[in-house]
């Protein structure tokens, strides 16, 4: 029987903690999966001094770098942080992770059912969301429809699964190679924005991996992409609900208030997140 | 500000969050229906409930049925998927009702995030 879990990857930027971020989801998979969670990080001693080892199988160190790719963070509609947006390494997690079944998560992504543990019986060797819903409805989603006016499908990269197989072994070497020819491959797909994007990478390559046109290289995962995006504010978490503030279209720093319970969100802002996450650990 | 447009603005507000909080209900519903058998998913509908009744109503045992990825799958012992299948849709349809009948006798923006689904 093969072994399998999930690998996070937790790079901190001097603005957001992601390692925070993975200790927290790391015991919410363990509670709603059931499968063990490992790490990538270059601050393992901040991770073991802090928060210890238990939350992990295991931790696996990165070598610091200090990324050039620089993005805005919104906290809600009217505050933002300029900083480093560390999101390399990704196609490495193909070699790094102990396990012959993966499933890759952003720490942003609150996981809160067992649908995914379903991959892991799945026929697919590799899954990934195209489809994706905004929780807000209020925006255009055209920009997580196709990577861009005139390009391919959008693909998420937020979370993958992936069997150890050698399809799978060309795909996340495609995708290495991908990101090194960046501009070059942003011309090629005519995104206009020069920031390097893994949901763009891992787009690019299924469809080359397609034979440049759609097919079934990769499947859907179970569900669909629940996200909010970081002009919406989480403003609390209790276990498996939570209230976010969504932005009113139009309105400038004006929000709903809107409620989920018992769904898995990709929560991208993620200031507001740690916020919570502080609170939670505050309370145990 | 005009009384009638402020109670009209409340409403509003009201209106707008019932229907977000509609539109979530809706698709957790749809994320619970999903049942996965042997590797394959499956949304649970009511054409897939009558057309698996249909074939065990003859006595088939197995019968091949694609999945939600369009990936043929061989259903054994169709009897159980059969119960497994309404199992699986009378519960999410029951708790997507009751938690729609709480969503809507909330009369308040403060009672529909307070409710519990």
């Amino acid at each position: 029987m093969s072994n399998k879990g999930v690998f996070l990857i937790a790079r901190n930027n001097g603005h957001i903690d992601y390692v925070k971020q993975a200790v927290f989801l790391a015991k919410r998979i363990k509670r709603h999966l059931g499968v063990p969670v490992s790490v990538a990080t270059d601050s393992v001693d901040y991770l073991v001094d802090t928060f210890g080892t238990d939350d992990f199988d295991k931790i696996i160190s990165l070598e610091f770098t200090n990324d050039t790719n620089l993005r805005y963070f919104f906290d809600g509609s009217l505050s933002k942080k300029t900083a480093s947006f560390k999101n390399s390494n990704r196609a490495g997690v193909y070699d790094l992770t102990p396990y012959d079944e993966t499933i890759i998560m952003d720490t942003d992504y609150v996981v809160s059912n067992d649908l995914l543990k379903n991959c892991f019986e799945s026929g697919s060797d590799f899954m990934i969301y195209k489809e994706s819903d905004d929780i807000a409805k209020v925006r255009n989603e055209k920009e997580f429809k196709t990577i861009s006016d005139t390009s391919v499908d959008f693909y998420w990269a937020t979370v993958i699964y992936f069997r150890k197989t050698e399809a799978n072994s060309i795909f996340f070497n495609l995708v290495k190679h991908i990101e090194q020819e960046w501009n070059h491959y942003r011309r090629v797909y005519q995104i206009t924005s020069g920031l390097f994007r893994n949901d763009f990478a891992f787009s690019i390559a299924i469809h080359i991996m397609n034979g440049f046109q759609p097919g079934t290289f990769a499947q859907q995962l179970p569900g669909s992409m629940m996200y909010t995006v970081d002009r919406d504010i989480l403003w609390n978490l209790n276990n498996d609900e939570m209230t976010f503030l969504v932005e009113k279209k139009n309105y400038l720093g004006e929000y709903t208030a809107l409620k989920t319970s018992g769904q898995t969100i990709h929560v991208m802002n993620k200031q507001s997140l740690n916020r919570m996450i502080d609170q939670e650990f505050a309370n145990e | 500000m005009d009384e009638r447009l402020e109670k009209a603005l409340d409403f509003s507000n009201y209106m707008l969050t019932l229907n977000n909080q509609k539109r979530l209900l809706a698709q957790k519903y749809q994320e619970e229906l999903i049942h996965f058998y042997d590797g394959s998913q499956f949304t649970v509908t009511r054409e897939l409930i009558t057309f698996v009744s249909a074939m065990v109503s003859v006595n088939q045992d197995e019968v091949v049925i694609t999945d939600d990825n369009n990936i043929p799958c061989q259903v054994e012992e169709l009897e159980n998927f059969y119960s497994e299948i309404i199992n699986k849709y009378t519960t999410a349809s029951n708790d997507y009702y009751s938690s729609y009948l709480k969503l809507k006798t909330s009369r308040s923006v403060e009672k529909l995030v307070n409710h519990e689904q």
